[in-house]
This record gives structure tokens, sequence and C-alpha cells, in this order.
């Protein structure tokens, strides 16, 4: 059982490293496209709390937040995301191109959909080997619209693979209204569920609800049934870069951010079970700590050598 | 004993002895469980390898992205696309995934990856099943492209891309797949990324691949004894093998390409460009290009029998270099339109 404190903590890391990196950004810092999934914490944190070990990840462009879930290293992060040579690819990948395979977050890609077959592919390997493990692709609203997703469900349906797609609905693809994409009578479950992929839907902004509903499909994913969760969320910045623009919104106006914001609610829960506000303040100054050194080492870190521009093209 | 078996049952083989020795191959394409499958290269495989022969959906992006994602988890898929155009529904996953992944990891998610891919030429195929698209998968960094132009090559090249760690591209010309020859029947690599010397000459260099390399082979016999080609099978398309080309044109001093693709952007072009950056390089004669029209292939044989290159083209080329008077020949529609059925030394 993780107990909520150590679920806030992830939550609260993933909060307070982008929201530095977002001031490293405006420093011009980091020359990386960078997509902060700042109000998304829940579904990353709450998915990834419900994996084994074993349990592979990938995810897309906006990924930081699976990463770190999966328990990715911050620091190579940071030195990735500031394009120097000890970053988790080298300074070949930046912020679209997570990975850390020690901790099983095997890619992320920001073609849309592109991570959902090569998930399904890794699902293929661990049942061709009998493994115990179950793959989990994150992909957004927006890509969950790219034909290949459609033909990836048949396939992980048709081979019976340990395969879970978890799709973050924060209802823009850049700034184009969900409701705009698809016509009044477009049905996500129905669509899933006729290929015979499970579906279930869960409140994204709410940690206890995404972790129980991941939990709970989980199980049936792991003895080779497909599925698919959809995790209605907010986007708090912008699709790309820090700032908060505010003209395009409608549901997810700041007033409703603020109320829903995941990681204050889940300290709220925290606060709840019991745990001191002394010791909920002290993990978080620990936190913090922990960012701030994370960031020095990467900005003190080296670039990569000219050379390096020929090296990894071929393994 | 000479064991002369054709082209496919080439690839068959290798395909059949490396799944025996390396258990994380498996294939996967349409038909590849059907009796005779794709072409007879996966035939009854599927009851030697229960469960490592996938038939699949029409879904060229999914399963092609299946592969990509089972070889940097450590397989070694197969796939198999009958026809280059429905490859290219899978264009994301081959160019922009398995071609950068090793790459934008840096080098921690390595792809090895093999993708057969066939292109189309013979009577009635029409310009969406003839493309040969050579340029646009030799220009992709990260895919090693080959292109077997010999039975003896198919599988030595196939075993090869199932030992390397990268994705390999294989590009069949459907053209040669009833070519025959003396096959090893044993394992046996080809060296990916090299060209290969196919006969020794000192007059001119001619350097060809897939289905253009048969129509040179056979030109040989046009010419006579007395023109002395260096022929040379290109092999690979990513990388090109500039070090053999350009040692056999230091020593001949004249060169001629033959592709077998539209003449805009062609592998030709890309090698003259190379040969003519030479400093030291001195040439007896401009360099010549033969290839197809800038344009589809036509479906009419009245017009596809003007398309490709031909034996007699690539002779005629050699013959002006050495300023004797060019050949004609009266082709059969059998010649022009069917896929050779020879076999080669």
């Amino acid at each position: 059982m993780i107990s909520p404190l150590e679920s806030y903590k992830k939550m609260f890391l993933i909060r307070v490293a982008e929201e530095e990196l977002a001031e490293l950004y405006k420093k011009e810092k980091i020359m990386s496209f960078v997509h902060f999934y700042v109000g998304q914490e829940a579904v990353a944190v709450g998915v990834c709390d419900a994996l084994q070990k074993g349990d592979k990840a990938l995810g897309n462009h906006r990924s930081h937040g699976h990463y770190l879930a999966k328990g990715g290293d911050l620091k190579k992060m940071i030195c990735e995301l500031l394009g120097k040579e000890n970053g988790s690819a080298h300074g070949k990948g930046g912020s679209m191109h997570m990975i850390d395979k020690s901790v099983n977050f095997v890619g992320s890609t920001p073609i849309l959909g592109s991570i959902v077959p090569i998930s399904c592919g890794s699902a293929f390997e661990q049942k061709y080997n009998k493994k115990p493990d179950v793959t989990v692709a994150f992909l957004g609203d927006g890509a969950f619209e790219e034909g290949i997703v459609y033909e990836t469900l048949n396939l992980a349906a048709l081979f019976k693979l340990p395969l879970l797609l978890v799709v973050e609905n924060n209802l823009f693809a850049t700034n184009t209204k969900v409701k705009d994409r698809r016509s009044d009578t477009h049905n996500v479950e129905k669509i899933v569920t006729g290929f015979g992929v499970d579906y279930r839907r869960a409140d994204g902004n709410d940690y206890e609800d995404t972790h129980k509903k991941a939990k709970e499909i989980l199980a049936s994913v792991r003895t080779g049934r497909p599925a698919v969760l959809e995790c209605m969320t907010y986007r708090h910045m912008a699709h790309s870069g820090p700032v908060f623009n505010e003209d395009y919104r409608e549901e997810d106006i700041l007033e409703k951010r603020l109320e829903k914001d995941p990681v204050k609610k889940m300290r709220q829960i925290v606060v709840n079970s019991g745990i001191s506000e002394k010791e909920v303040t002290g993990a978080e100054e620990e936190i913090k700590k922990f960012v701030i050194n994370s960031v020095d080492f990467a900005l003190k870190s080296k670039y990569p050598p000219k050379e390096n521009i020929y090296t990894d093209v071929y393994a | 004993m000479p064991r002369i078996i054709q082209f496919t049952e080439a690839i068959r083989e290798a395909t059949d002895q490396m799944m025996e020795v390396d258990k994380n191959i498996f294939v996967m394409g349409l038909g590849v469980t059907d009796k005779g499958g794709a072409d007879g290269t996966t035939n009854e495989l599927n009851l030697k390898y229960p469960g490592r022969i996938l038939d699949v959906p029409l879904s060229e992006g999914a399963f092609t992205g299946m592969a990509v994602g089972a070889a940097i988890n450590g397989l070694r898929p197969i796939v198999h696309h009958g026809r280059v155009e429905f490859s290219l529904f899978a264009a994301d996953q081959i160019f922009t995934q398995a071609a950068k992944w090793n790459y934008m990891f840096g080098g921690n998610n390595n792809v090895p990856l093999v993708l057969r891919v066939n292109v189309g030429r013979q009577w009635g195929n029409g310009p969406q099943h003839t493309q040969s698209l050579y340029a646009l998968f030799g220009s992709v960094p990260g895919l090693k492209v080959v292109i077997p132009s010999t039975p003896r090559m198919a599988k030595g090249l196939l075993v090869s891309a199932l030992r390397d760690k990268n994705p390999v591209v294989i590009l069949e010309s459907r053209w040669i797949f009833k070519v025959k020859q003396d096959v090893p029947d044993g394992i046996y690599a080809e060296p990916l990324g090299k060209s290969r010397v196919a006969k020794d000459g000192k007059y001119v260099t001619v350097v060809a691949y897939g289905d253009g390399f048969i129509a040179a082979h056979e030109a040989l016999s046009l010419i006579g004894a007395e023109a002395s080609v260096e022929l040379i099978d290109l092999v690979s398309l990513n990388p090109i093998d500039h070090e053999t080309i350009l040692n056999s044109v230091k020593k001949t001093g004249r060169l001629i390409c033959v592709d077998t693709e539209p003449n805009a952007f062609d592998i030709g072009s890309e090698i003259i460009s190379k040969i003519a950056q030479e400093r030291s390089l001195k040439l007896k004669d401009a360099p010549v290009s033969i290839s197809c029209p800038n344009t589809p292939c036509p479906t009419s044989t009245a017009l596809t029998e003007f398309y490709y290159p031909t034996k007699v083209d690539v002779a005629n080329a050699v013959l002006r270099l050495m300023n004797k008077p060019t050949i004609a020949h009266q082709f059969t529609f059998e010649e022009l339109h069917l896929a050779p059925n020879l076999t080669l030394p």
C-alpha cells in the first residue's frame, strides 16, 4: 500500500519541478520545446502508483509527469531539458523524449499516436515471453483522434495483449477544443468497447478516483484484456511553454482550475489522514531543496562535444 | 553439387534457418500464414513455428509500430510489406520512429527490426503498384537499406539483417523473384553496407542494383568480351559504399549508373555527385545515368515497354562510350513484361 503522503510527495515533486523549469524556460535556459504537465499530476501518479516494478510505461510530448511518477531520475531529466551531455538521452532528445529504462520508463514521442502501437509491441513482447507485466501508454485526447490508435485497439484485442491506454482528456489539442473536433454524438466508450477493449472513465483531477480505477482495470489488463482509461483533467498552462493563456478556455477557467487543483486536493487528503501540517511542510521543503539542487547540478553540467552529432545514429 | 533455388526460396530458407537458432525472431505480414504466403517466402513456416508467424489486419501503421515496440524490448520482428505503397501507411513508424529511436534516446533504444518491402514491376501493376521509392528509403539516417540482386545475396543479406542491432529495410524487387542461382545450404552472411564487384573490368564501371542489376548482367552477353566492364552490384542504399565505386572509377575513368526509378533524385545522381566532387579523379568521359522517365509507371504495356531500362539500354550506353555502333534488339512480350526466369552463375 502506498500512503497518501508518498503519493502526495510525487505529485508535489512534479508540480515544483515544473514550476522551477518554467522559470528556467523564461530565462531562456531551456532551448527545448517544453509542454508542461501542471494540473494533470493526479493522472500520472494515480496510474503509476497502481503499477508493478516490471510494468513498462511510455509517454508523449507532455511526459515529465509520467517519467517522474514512474520514478525517473530528476537530475538526468533536467540535464536533458538543458541539452547537457549527462541528460537521460545525452542531449539528443530534450523534453519531448523522456527515458529512464532503469525504472521501465521506455520512451516518449511527440508525433501524436505514434507511441500507441509501439506500446502495443512492448505488451506483445511481455506476452511472447510469458512475463507477468503490462505496458501503459499515456496519450492525450488529441492523439486519440489518430487512426493508428484505432488500428492498435483492434490489434491489442486480437492478440489479447496486456496493454493499457491512459487517455488524458484535457479538453484541448493545442488550443482546439475537443467539442469542436468531434460530433455531438461521438462516444469514446462505444468506440473502444466496439473493438472488444475495456473502457473506464476517471476524474483525472482527483488522485483517489484515478488510482482506484487504474488499479481495478489493471487487474484485467494483466490477464490479457487490453483497456482504455480516460481521465478527465485540466491543463493549467498553455499547450507549449510556461504561459497561462485564458482567452480560449470555457470550462477550465482559472477559478475552476484552482478549485479542482489535484495537488491541493491531495494535500488535504494527506492532512485529513492524520499527518501533521509540520510533517507535510517538512516534506515539501525537502522536495523544493531537491529540485533546486537538481537545477543547479544541471546548470553546472557540460554540454556535449560537437562530435556527438555523429554518435548513436546506429547501435 | 550445385543447389539451384529461386530468389523467394532463398528468403524463405534464411528466415527458416534463422528462426531455428533465434527464438526472438517472429514474422508479421498480411497472408504470411497462407499456403505459399508472401510469394512463397513464408510458405508453411507457420506449421514449424506456431505463434511466431502472425497474420495481421490491414493496419500497416499499427503492426509496423507493434514491431518497433517489440524490437525495442528485445524481440527481432520481420515485417513483410507485400507492396511498398502499403508500407507508406507506416511511414511515421519507419522513418520517424524506427529510424530515430536509438539516436533521440542517446543510444538507449536500439531497434533490431527487419522490414521486407516488395517493389512491384510486371505487366498490369500500374502507377500505384510499381513505385520503387529507393531514394526515399535511402535518404533517412538511422535506417540501413539494402537491395538484394541475386538469390545468394537475398539469403545472406537477410541473415545479416537478422543479426544487426538496427532497423534494416530490405527492398525486394518482385521482378527478380523467379531468378535462380546456386545458393549455399547453411547459414551465411553477406555484409550490409558493402557493394559487391560482380565482374572485374578495366574500361567502364557499371553500377546497378536489384532488377537493374539483372539487366546490366544480361547486357554483358550482348556486348561481348572485348568490352571490359566492371559490374558493381550496389547492394546498399544506406550507406552507399562510395569507396568501392570510387576505387573502380579510379581504374576505369568511366561510370554508368543504372536506376529503375524515375530519374529525378535517383541513386545514380547521388553516386555521380560524389564522383564529381573528387578533385583527384580525372574522368575519361562524362558519367552516364540510365533510369526511368520522371513519370509514374503507366499500366498499358504499350507504354511500360519504354519505361524501364533494358539490357539493350545498358549495352548501348557501354558501346557509346567505346565509340562503337549501338545494337538493335527486337524484344519479345515476355522479355519486356514478365519476370525473368533465368539462372545466374
